[in-house]
């Protein structure tokens, strides 16, 4: 329907969401590449170092549709906001150099991530349909990796299972902060900008893996209501992160992160 | 692990030339690190992924280049008709009457 | 044929151009050698990666993260490329990454050392890549044709790298005072293991490398090609060297300067830079704490 901006109303709600999906994606994607030279095998080092290079180049791709809504550089959104203009989830601030962790966040994220672009590229922002598309064609190996490496680790060995089922357990909480409701999204809701409230993009990503966490016989937090059959949690969630409430983890990441760009921000690098 | 060959085809409608080879645990993963280390910067049109041990070699010189017998008359090279052309050029100019 | 002949032959063979790949009979010698020196090379690729990779976090703009990540992504996957290489010739990978994590094997002189600022990272893209591709393009047509063939990929994945560098440097010293002060200090530090990176001039009759033609160039024609290449455009930015005694001599046709200290490089090399067992101690905590997902994945676990 439409390739004109939005109404004044309507543009700050798109600029949370954009915000939100870029950040997610920057911030994964900087957590992934912590990988580097440190990865179990040389051919995962090579494989998460693809995984976050998309990712960070999902996050540019965004971040430069929000410069021409805001006028700010693409690069500038990345490094010079402050730690609470980001409104990334807290499952992709956590920094926790272990496989299991690593490849458990990385399939709920991607299953998750896979819900909401499949409700953007049906976004009546034409420009976000078009983006949303082409990342949500990228992000097919991403679930491609999560599928093996899940099924690897709970079928594998009884260690494997061990440990994957405890890291699922410390991560379901912040997963569903993937889903948090958006400030302002009921506006984006009404416009046909997003095809549905988050919740409700919740409820279709759970029911989605559901039947996969059942296969392998994982613990799955979240129950077909009876009435409704919708799927509902049956944890708490962590939420925070979409009204840029973040953890102490963020604080030191967004040190290291900015540490060379605030020798100088007027500098070019 | 098992090794596996790896083949690209660069673009569409070309051979598929060796590119190397990548370990891995399994096929399914043999499939994600060729696309890795044979394909992550875009430079095949498509791959084909073999495991090492289905690959029979041939690699014995007295069937591939047999020594005794001169084959040049299966090459292009085998071939000079440049003398007898001279010739014939020459007597067909020679005995050419004006119309 | 008895055993001498077999190998005289098989040196005239690899001398005039000749290849061997994974199959063939080879001395004993010659696969040690060629093991040797692909071992070493894989090494360094891995031990690469550590001086660069604390950067990606604190890369400035995202189209330097992108490119910082996908350099040393590029590193890595040498790494695995070069393993594969030695493996066919006869040594596990497991065993050659124990073997580095215990200080038995070596990797190249430049990665003991630090990084103090996001200067070094361009300069290492830009100059310490520029020394490497010098060695590597004198390794195109080495005797041993896995190796070369791996060379021939691993220098098309490298030609963005030194682009990248040189931008990065170029920035910079087209920027503020502060970022061309610290590009000056950084090439401060690191031009002597730039001078030292081709290695010392081993006599050639000694250079078993060069013997069987598994390195077609000596390593003083290395450097004198690395220098002729990349002094002007050093100098030419407004950067100096730190060698006084620097210069091309017109009559000898090559580059005079300040000889290396190569004790020093054979120190370092032997695990006792400044960086060597922090960077090995990262390696080991890591290769400990992932052993259980090779485990698995190798179908030992219980």
């Amino acid at each position: 329907m439409s390739e004109q901006p939005p109404t004044q109303d309507t543009q700050t709600a798109l600029i949370t969401l954009l915000t939100a999906v870029a950040d997610d994606e920057f911030i994964l994607g900087y957590r992934n590449s912590e990988w580097t030279g440190i990865a179990p095998m040389l051919e995962e080092d090579v494989a998460f170092s693809s995984m976050s290079q998309d990712e960070i180049g999902h996050a540019r791709i965004l971040y430069e549709m929000l410069a021409g809504l805001t006028g700010v550089s693409a690069d500038k959104i990345a490094y010079a906001r402050q730690p609470h203009e980001f409104l990334s989830c807290l499952l992709v601030e956590r920094r926790k150099l272990d496989w299991a962790h690593a490849i458990a966040r990385q399939f709920l994220y991607d299953t998750a991530d896979h819900v909401r672009l499949e409700a953007l590229s049906r976004s009546q922002y034409t420009p976000l349909a078009n983006v949303a598309g082409k990342i949500l064609r990228e992000e097919k190996y991403h679930l491609m990796h999560g599928d093996m490496w899940l099924k690897r680790l709970a079928n594998l060995s009884d260690e494997s299972r061990r440990r994957l089922e405890s890291a699922l357990d410390a991560l379901w909480p912040d997963a569903l902060g993937i889903f948090e409701p958006l400030p302002g999204e009921e506006k984006l809701v009404a416009e046909g900008i997003l095809a549905a409230p988050m919740q409700e993009l919740q409820a279709e990503w759970l029911e989605q893996i559901a039947p996969y966490f059942e296969q392998l016989a994982l613990p799955f937090p979240a129950r077909q209501d009876e009435s409704t059959g919708r799927y509902m949690p049956t944890i708490q969630p962590v939420y925070g992160g979409r009204r840029g409430e973040h953890t102490q983890e963020f604080a030191e990441l967004w040190e290291e992160m900015t540490s060379v760009y605030r020798l100088d921000p007027q500098a070019v690098w | 692990m098992p090794i596996f060959e790896v083949f690209q085809q660069a673009r569409e409608g070309k051979s598929f030339e060796h590119g190397g080879n990548i370990v891995a645990p399994d096929a399914d993963l043999a499939v994600l690190y060729a696309r890795e280390f044979y394909g992550r910067r875009q430079e095949a049109h498509r791959i084909w992924i073999v495991p090492r041990e289905a690959i029979i070699e041939l690699n014995d010189q007295d069937l591939l280049h047999p020594p005794a017998v001169d084959r040049s008359y299966r090459t292009v090279q085998g071939y000079s008709v440049r003398d007898a052309l001279r010739a014939t050029r020459g007597a067909v100019a020679g005995s050419a009457q004006p119309d | 044929m008895d055993e001498q002949a077999r190998y005289d032959e098989f040196v005239k063979h690899v001398q005039s151009g000749g290849k061997v790949e994974a199959g063939n009979w080879m001395p004993d010698d010659y696969r040690k050698q060629v093991l040797k020196f692909v071992e070493m090379h894989a090494n360094s690729e891995l031990m690469g990666v550590l001086p660069e990779r604390e950067w990606i976090n604190k890369a400035p703009t995202l189209k330097r993260k992108l490119a910082l990540t996908a350099k040393v992504q590029d590193e890595v996957g040498h790494a695995e490329l070069l393993y594969r290489v030695a493996e066919d010739l006869g040594k596990s990978r497991e065993d050659m990454l124990q073997d580095l994590l215990d200080g038995k094997t070596k990797f190249h002189n430049v990665f003991h050392y630090p990084t103090y600022s996001w200067a070094d990272v361009a300069v290492i893209a830009w100059l310490v890549d520029a020394a490497a591709i010098q060695s590597q393009k004198a390794l195109l047509d080495s005797s041993y044709a896995p190796y070369a063939r791996t060379m021939q990929k691993i220098c098309w994945e490298e030609s963005f790298h030194i682009k990248h560098g040189y931008d990065m440097i170029v920035t910079m010293m087209n920027g503020t005072d502060m970022q061309k002060e610290m590009i000056q200090e950084a090439l401060d530090r690191w031009w002597v293991p730039l001078v030292m990176f081709h290695g010392p001039p081993t006599p050639i009759e000694k250079d078993k490398d060069l013997f069987y033609r598994i390195k077609a160039k000596h390593n003083g024609v290395l450097r004198q090609e690395f220098f002729s290449k990349y002094i002007p455009k050093i100098l030419e930015l407004g950067l100096t060297i730190p060698d006084e005694n620097l210069h091309f001599d017109t009559e000898a046709n090559e580059w005079r300067y300040t000889e290396p200290d190569w004790n020093e490089l054979k120190w370092v090399v032997t695990g006792h830079g400044p960086k060597s067992q922090e960077r090995l101690d990262l390696r080991r905590h890591a290769y400990a704490d992932t052993q259980w997902v090779r485990d698995v994945v190798l179908g030992r676990a219980a």
